[in-house]
């Protein structure tokens, strides 16, 4: 049911042209703006955390509340081009045990973003020092992926051709 | 330039231990990591004092979000280190890439903004309170250098695309005829 659901979608129009698509529009610049959300979710996020831990004292920590649209367009962002990534390859990202640590790590780093902010949390310094180990653990598993997948696409799969 | 590029291409190979390193299964991915690990510091740091020179969060004095400044240099020299790794293992994938070469342009102006921030206002914005006036020409700095680290990183990653394929190291003049031409 998996290989049937693999072999649909990526015969869909969009997967195809994920795929093949000369355009730099296409895949690169997805993977480009992929790359942008990161800096403005992970990035704001660490700069907040290093105030927490105690950086930058005479800012107070409630004026990285402003900051928050840039993270939450920054998540939005990487959500839509995940997907589109995702759509491209979908047989190499599934068939990757590490493509699903790093959507956990990214969850867990997204839900401290909140945790970290209410009023009763406890341990602050050792969240902030967690949630960028999420995200130092996330990109790594980004990275990762693009080297340790086991199928490029479903015909791999089919055939039991593994790579790289 | 055709003959500065061969002669930056010969000495970035001179570098083999990195090089060897960089050729074992874990040597690239690691050191990419620690590039976009870099890169997501640096962005995020300043990203967030160029958003309060624009004029966000304008309650809060300038100065006081000069400390993050630390960790984007932090940031950078993480990004110089695991960059310079990248040019030593494969260095005619960056001579002859025009991704790269829009990538350093970026790069340059990047850093000759800071420097008018630094040369020109620094004094000024040290002393400034939380709330008051600031000279309008930071708004400007601020979203230049957005602009032009969001331009950094975007060059950076269509690197790839833009590789001079089928090119073999140190061949002179048949090597940039096959590879400049792309």
């Amino acid at each position: 049911m998996l290989v049937s659901f693999l072999v649909w979608l990526e015969s869909t129009a969009f997967s195809v042209w994920m795929r093949e698509s000369p355009s730099v529009f296409a895949f690169p610049m997805i993977l480009a703006a992929h790359t942008l959300g990161l800096v403005l979710l992970a990035g704001i996020d660490i700069a907040h955390k290093l105030r927490v831990l105690g950086v930058a004292p005479h800012v107070p920590e409630a004026t990285f509340d402003r900051f928050l649209p840039f993270m939450w367009l920054g998540l939005w962002v990487n959500v839509a081009s995940g997907i589109a990534l995702f759509v491209g390859y979908p047989t190499k990202a599934i068939t990757n045990e590490l493509f699903f640590v790093k959507l956990a790590l990214i969850a867990s780093a997204v839900v401290l973003i909140k945790v970290i902010r209410r009023p009763d949390r406890r341990a602050p310094r050792a969240l902030a020092v967690l949630s960028i180990a999420f995200w130092v653990a996330t990109i790594a598993a980004g990275r990762f992926l693009a080297y340790t997948y086991h199928y490029l696409d479903v015909d791999d799969l089919i055939s039991g051709r593994r790579r790289p | 330039m055709s003959e500065w590029q061969l002669w930056l291409e010969r000495l970035l190979l001179t570098a083999e231990p990195v090089a060897a390193f960089m050729r074992t299964a874990w040597g690239w991915p690691t050191m990419e990591s620690v590039h976009f690990v870099g890169l997501t510091m640096l962005f995020g740091s300043i990203a967030v004092w160029d958003l309060r020179l624009i004029g966000m969060a304008s309650s809060v004095p300038i100065a006081a979000f000069h400390r993050l400044v630390p960790f984007s240099v932090l940031g950078f020299a993480l990004n110089a280190a695991s960059g310079s790794t990248f040019l030593m293992t494969e260095p005619d994938q960056y001579i002859y890439n025009p991704a790269f070469h829009f990538k350093v342009l970026f790069l340059t102006l990047a850093g000759v903004n800071i420097m008018v921030f630094y040369a020109l206002f620094f004094r000024r914005v040290r002393a400034l309170e939380g709330g008051a006036r600031a000279p309008a020409a930071l708004k400007v700095i601020g979203a230049v250098s957005l602009v032009c680290w969001a331009a950094v990183i975007i060059c950076g990653r269509l690197i790839t695309f833009y590789r001079p394929a089928g090119c073999i190291p140190d061949q002179a003049v048949g090597f940039i005829a096959t590879c400049i031409v792309r």
